[in-house]
């Protein structure tokens, strides 16, 4: 019964003071509003800058072997027995969470032409699984893309083409240590240049086709990654986990991007805590906000918190009527705010949000193996929107906390003095 | 006169209350011994700062006295906890303020069951109570009116029933006729004297309006904090 007495008190004060509450109100909603758009976006470029960078990298799930990762070396390669299973794996959980699955021969090297000598990343790939894999085949600007009867052809960056004096057509020699241990050479000419946009892709990486890696490496049958790109990273944990169980006993292991990628997880990591930073400020005007409102509300009633208590309401409970207006104001503002940032967001910007303005400089939208579009289109998680929801809610509870404190701590005598 | 069991209604020994204040302390009550009996109509005169409004205060639990015992009804308050006082104040106190005081965001008739509400009585006895009363006090049709939409003497009234709807041992009331014209006043108080009457309810007020003064059974009269006279009265209007 005193429940529903102090509850009835709450609310009919949030209605009393309308103008105050509406307020108050207006803050939150904007807060929370703001903040789930800063999250979908934030949300939306994380994902388009993830898909970017696996798509380029060893994929959502990286199968290799042992130590490879922390090697690079050719020796720690996924051999001619082993590469079956991981194939075989890989098609058994492929399904509609698996886009594309292409193997890669990977070795750093040197490229050396008339003019120059040069080290780089050389990538034995199938041209045609990678063709749905990579978008690299798109960025051509001059030739084409590897084919799958090519031999010895490259396919190379721009700005590693310049520094060398390549053109399509021209010959040059790819040198690394095989399998074997000796140093060996192979000859291939440039089939075409891609421009990725990122500097240390275009700088340094060229694509061989997988057979011709193979002999040239002496490693038949044999890669160092097996690549498999998702529909979305959020499916990289179940993955990992059903690879992981298929491939138990193997000499393999199953890398989520996360940890095949640690620069790309450090880059969005930082970019998350940019975001944090940024949602705390928010969070912390709209916590002024609801105490300062509160506040003002329990400053301005203390004759009626008098009154409550000398009628026989305690202490506590004359704070639980001031707890229950600031709780009831941020949980209807939080539902309000929710469904005005779901509406801004999706009704205004679900095509995506072109920055390409901002930046003229194409790599300035790349980083840690990645480019970001600069056209974000927003992504919304529930469990994104329902966590924003939920730091409202404590927000509007921490911050009610010292104002219910301030009424439930009142000298009663004085506060029938106070002139409303 | 005592209650059936001879406890008296309040009874206060040696009360002192003094606000600490540098270089002097403010002593507001200065040793008030008093005894009140169940059924009686008290009135408390004296100029303002004569320490009325903090007798009742003290009275009501609603301060702590710096020296001296309060008993109401029987029970010492000085040392009881707060949760303690605020159930006695609950259950055995009514109070009537100078401002009236009603809740701004409760109804006349939300206002007057307060109490009852907090104390859980059934809704039909909660507002058969009330109607009652209202019909005593000349409120009724007045019952879903906010405070803002009655006049100074109605809501004072619903004040009154407010403090009266639990049949409290004792109404404390602090300069209840202070906001209300001649006619207000005479009316508020020909509600009082027949609660007191019918009811057996221990009335307390402070006031230094003479036209109700007059109207008590026994007059105390403070001034600087000390019991300056206690007189009674003797007149038709008052009895128990």
């Amino acid at each position: 019964m005193r429940f529903r007495v102090l509850l009835k008190l709450a609310l009919r004060s949030v209605g009393r003071n309308a103008r105050r509450s509406a307020l108050t109100a207006a803050a939150m909603v904007i807060g929370l509003a703001l903040l789930i758009f800063s999250r979908s976006l934030a949300e939306g470029a994380h994902e388009q800058w993830v898909t970017s960078a696996v798509r380029m990298g060893t994929g959502h799930v990286a199968i290799q072997a042992p130590d490879y990762l922390e090697s690079g070396k050719l020796e720690h390669r996924i051999g001619v027995k082993a590469y079956p299973r991981a194939l075989d794996a890989v098609e058994a959980v492929a399904g509609e969470r698996v886009v594309a699955h292409a193997p890669r021969l990977t070795v750093n090297g040197l490229a050396s032409s008339a003019s120059s000598a040069l080290p780089v990343r050389v990538e034995g790939v199938d041209p045609d699984r990678e063709r749905i894999f990579s978008d690299l085949d798109e960025k051509v600007v001059d030739g084409r893309y590897l084919q799958s009867d090519d031999r010895l052809h490259a396919y190379v960056g721009v700005e590693l083409a310049r520094r060398l004096g390549l053109k399509v057509g021209t010959r040059f020699v790819l040198t690394a240590q095989s399998a074997s241990g000796d140093v060996e050479g192979q000859l291939v000419r440039v089939a075409g240049i891609f421009k990725s946009a990122v500097p240390e892709m275009d700088a340094g990486l060229i694509h061989i086709p997988l057979e011709t890696a193979r002999e040239w490496l002496g490693t038949p049958g044999a890669v160092t990654t097996y690549a498999v790109l998702l529909t979305s990273s959020r499916d990289t944990g179940g993955v990992v986990e059903e690879l992981h169980d298929r491939l138990s006993g193997d000499d393999l292991r199953v890398l989520g991007w996360r940890d095949a990628s640690p620069e790309l997880d450090a880059a969005l990591r930082m970019d998350d805590y940019g975001d944090y930073v940024f949602h705390s400020i928010l969070f912390a005007i709209v916590a002024l906000a609801i105490m300062n409102a509160v506040m003002m509300s329990v400053l301005g009633r203390r004759r009626e918190f008098g009154v409550l208590q000398a009628l026989g309401l305690t202490g506590a409970q004359t704070g639980w009527v001031v707890f229950g207006e600031g709780l009831f104001l941020t949980a209807a503002s939080g539902v309000v705010g929710m469904g005005l940032g779901f509406l801004f967001t999706w009704g205004f910007f679900r095509d995506g949000i072109d920055f390409s303005g901002l930046v003229e400089n194409e790599s300035a939208w790349a980083s840690a193996g990645g480019i970001v579009d600069p056209v974000i289109v927003p992504t919304f998680h529930s469990s994104q929107v329902l966590l924003s929801l939920y730091f409202m809610l404590i927000i509007g509870t921490l911050a009610s906390i010292y104002p219910a404190m301030r009424a439930s701590k009142l000298d009663v005598a004085e506060a029938m003095k106070f002139d409303q | 006169m005592s209650t059936s069991n001879g406890t008296p209604a309040v009874q206060t020994k040696d009360v002192w209350k003094i606000y600490p204040q540098e270089p002097n302390p403010v002593k507001a009550v200065r040793g008030v011994s008093l005894e009140i009996e169940s059924g009686d109509f008290v009135a408390m005169a004296g100029p303002s700062g004569s320490g009325k409004t903090t007798v009742l205060n003290l009275l009501g639990g609603l301060t702590r006295p710096t020296e001296g015992s309060i008993e109401i009804g029987g029970l010492e308050i000085t040392a009881m906890p707060d949760k303690a006082l605020a159930r006695l104040r609950l259950e055995r106190i009514g109070f009537v303020f100078q401002a009236y005081n009603l809740l701004p965001v409760l109804t006349a008739m939300e206002n007057a069951e307060f109490t009852l509400l907090l104390r859980g009585v059934p809704a039909s006895e909660r507002h058969e109570r009330v109607r009652v009363l209202f019909d005593q006090m000349g409120l009724e049709g007045l019952e879903d009116r906010f405070p803002g939409k009655l006049s100074g003497g109605q809501q004072q009234r619903v004040a009154v029933a407010r403090a009266v709807v639990g049949e409290p041992a004792l109404v404390l009331a602090d300069e209840p006729t202070a906001n209300l014209d001649s006619v207000a006043s005479a009316a508020l108080l020909d509600v009082m004297e027949r609660l007191n009457r019918e009811h057996g309810t221990t009335f307390v007020f402070s006031t230094h309006d003479p036209r109700v003064t007059e109207r008590a059974r026994r007059l105390i009269t403070l001034v600087d904090g000390e019991i300056s006279t206690d007189v009674r009265q003797n007149h038709e209007t008052a009895g128990a």
